[in-house]
């Protein structure tokens, strides 16, 4: 099997909450060998539902998990027909569903199908989230935080969801000079009302995947991920890099820390197969500098520019199109440094970030 | 700091400092993470260069002797809890500068310094750069996970905002470090420092202007405000700095103890009492204040206490 637990990950997760006897999840046919037997030693593969699976991290993850033979079957699911980049895999590997989380009958149905029942699902890795600063309003926030709800309470209601992975970022953390350099999971969140929306947002969509920590039967991973960098993967980070000319903020220079993708998907793929009961993991890259060496390794000019000049030169070049950038919603970000934690990660995931950015690779796959 | 940035800073630090400086200064131990910076944000040029001004002040303004430097251990964790005093907080780079010139191998000692200059642009980056992180329990225990020397002043800005009439009378004595010291094992080097009072003298305290700035408190001495950012330069008072031997509280008391107010208060006003002590001890041996004598080229760090002199 391939998880093979060490015992410091088994009294980890034992210390986590106590947990009911897990057998298998049903496996392929609903054998319904469901009960103590063959609990530990791993259980049979996971199956998996991904849900914005047409996102960039979702198109990895499911092609990636698609190929990985420690994982069950994995079903996709977004709203409207099939991506065509979902069309390669494996038909007996991999199924998407059209489903629209904003429509709770079809969220509803999609628990109900009887692929959902007949494959087993027992995992659900929730991607299906809006994060972008222009992206706002009453569709995005229901999407985000009711979807949220409305899928746990799926989840919860079917009986057969053992896991729920929820994908946050760290852009939930509050900053402030008085933050320190790293910040554990206990950290202070951002509960500023003049946040951005998607940020408000994220830290709801938490506070409800938490409210469920203590539920019987249903584990709720909250996975932090540090800034992604990559092709398509949106993202402040991603935008801010993909200037020809980046500006910082005067006098400050903070250390910050870039995840790759393939560091991503071990993380989420960790989360699945790894027996960790309930819990928020931060997951940071291999890569830590400051902006400034960042935007040198990607072959960018950095400009220092006082805070308010900066504002208006961000919106000016946004109004034209030069970036995609918020720097209103990253201020405080650009000043003070805020670094993860991965103590929790390393000790009960057993991740391990293994794969540095390759700056010319990403300014070459840019274009 | 850019790669062009970093050559220039090598190239002036090998213009600027003797063969055994640089030699140090290139290889103290240094937890590189693929791009130059530490865990907290250290670069070894951005250190470099700070001592190249700050060695500068240590040798020949303030003429630093120092004695028991054997006391600080040469590897693993340990807390320096020096008292605290003179407006500025000179006093915590000239201890840093001490140790890192006269501990063999040298070792930078990772200053806990104020959070309320982590607002400030430029001080902000200069700090982290150099090596001082800013205080928070966090950090501390994070410096110290990694086996970090930490340097903090246990009064806080208590110990700077004191009047001159009050110099070298401890204020109280914070007690999170002993918290650490002893949930985390560590060794605390209690360490005087005599001289940081005088170098600005603070004949009052304007505390609603210090409100109004937002700032923990506003000195008037004898050369500020009135001579403007000028008269906020220090004096060339002698510093004379001791290390004491390491207090090893937690080979007493387990971690527990850390949990029990009492007992962290008490051995919070111990460490105070030890430092108080050495301080009077250090100011009853100091012949004079300024010691006109030490200056000049002639005679590098003084006399007298067996101290280790500078490398020439």
């Amino acid at each position: 099997m391939a998880t093979s637990r060490t015992p410091r990950e088994t009294a980890a997760a034992g210390t986590t909450r106590p947990r009911t006897a897990r057998g298998g999840s049903g496996g392929r046919g609903t054998d319904g060998q469901r009960g103590t037997g063959g609990a530990h030693r791993g259980h049979p593969k996971r199956n998996v539902l991904i849900t914005g699976v047409s996102s960039t991290v979702g198109r990895h993850l499911a092609m990636h998990l698609a190929a990985d033979p420690r994982v069950g079957f994995v079903l996709g699911t977004a709203p409207g027909p099939r991506p065509r980049f979902l069309a390669p895999l494996d038909p007996a590997r991999f199924l998407y569903i059209p489903t629209d989380i904003l429509r709770p009958r079809q969220v509803r149905d999609l628990f109900h199908r009887p692929e959902f029942t007949e494959h087993g699902i027992d995992t659900v890795v929730h991607l299906a989230f809006v994060s972008h600063p222009n992206l706002r309003g009453r569709k995005v926030h229901r999407l985000n935080v009711e979807g949220t709800k409305g899928l746990l309470d799926r989840c919860m209601e079917s009986g057969r969801v053992r896991k729920f992975v929820f994908k946050s970022s760290d852009a939930v953390y509050k900053l402030d000079p008085t933050t320190p350099v790293y910040l554990d999971e206990n950290a202070d969140l951002n509960h500023d009302p003049l946040a951005d929306q998607w940020i408000q947002d994220r830290v709801a969509a938490e506070m409800i995947c938490r409210s469920r920590m203590d539920s019987q039967g249903m584990d709720v991973v909250i996975l932090r991920f540090a800034s992604i960098v990559g092709r398509n993967v949106g993202g402040q980070m991603n935008a801010y890099f993909d200037g020809r000319v980046v500006f910082r903020a005067l006098g400050y220079d903070p250390l910050l820390n870039l995840v790759h993708m393939k560091d991503v998907i071990e993380a989420i793929r960790l989360a699945i197969v790894t027996d960790t009961g309930s819990g928020i993991f931060n997951i940071a890259g291999a890569d830590t500098a400051t902006v400034s060496t960042f935007a040198e390794m990607n072959g960018r000019r950095c400009i220092a520019l006082p805070d308010p000049l900066l504002e208006f030169v961000n919106r000016a070049m946004r109004r034209v199109g030069l970036t995609d950038y918020y720097y209103s919603v990253d201020r405080d970000r650009m000043r003070y440094t805020c670094l993860l934690d991965t103590t929790r990660a390393r000790e009960i995931l057993g991740y391990q970030p293994t794969r540095t950015i390759e700056f010319a690779e990403y300014r070459g796959l840019e274009g | 700091m850019t790669q062009e940035g970093r050559r220039i800073a090598w190239k002036l630090a090998e213009r600027l400092l003797s063969t055994d400086d640089l030699r140090d200064v290139r290889s103290f131990a240094f937890q590189d993470m693929g791009y130059g910076y530490d865990p907290f944000g250290m670069e070894r040029e951005s250190a470099a260069l700070t001592y190249v001004v700050f060695a500068f002040l240590h040798r020949h303004w303030f003429r630093v002797e120092s004695r028991g430097i054997h006391n600080v251990p040469i590897e693993g964790p340990a807390l320096l809890t020096p008292n605290h005093g003179g407006v500025l907080p000179i006093d915590g780079s000239m201890l840093a500068i001490d140790v890192f010139k006269r501990l063999d191998p040298p070792r930078v000692v990772r200053y806990i310094v104020d959070n309320f200059a982590a607002g400030f642009p430029f001080i902000n980056t200069f700090l982290v750069r150099a090596g001082q992180v800013f205080g928070d329990r966090k950090n501390v225990e994070d410096l110290v996970r990694h086996g970090e020397l930490v340097g903090l002043f246990p009064e806080g800005a208590k110990g700077t905002g004191k009047l001159f009439r009050e110099r070298y009378r401890l204020r109280r004595f914070n007690v999170g470090f002993i918290e650490i010291a002893l949930r985390q094992r560590v060794p605390i080097v209690p360490v005087s420092i005599v001289g940081s009072e005088e170098q600005a003298p603070m004949l009052a305290n304007l505390a609603p202007l210090a409100r109004l700035f937002g700032v923990p408190y506003f000195p008037v001495t004898p050369t500020f405000p009135h001579l403007g950012p000028l008269g906020l330069l220090p004096l060339p008072a002698k510093y004379h700095i001791t290390y004491e031997t390491p207090l090893r509280f937690y080979e007493e008391y387990p971690p527990a103890a850390a949990d029990d107010p009492v007992i962290v208060r008490m051995l919070a006003d111990k460490v105070q009492v030890r430092v108080q002590e050495m301080l009077d001890e250090a100011r009853a041996q100091r012949e004079s204040v300024f010691d006109v004598g030490s200056f000049g080229p002639g005679s590098p760090g003084g006399n007298g206490h067996g101290n280790l002199t500078h490398p020439a």
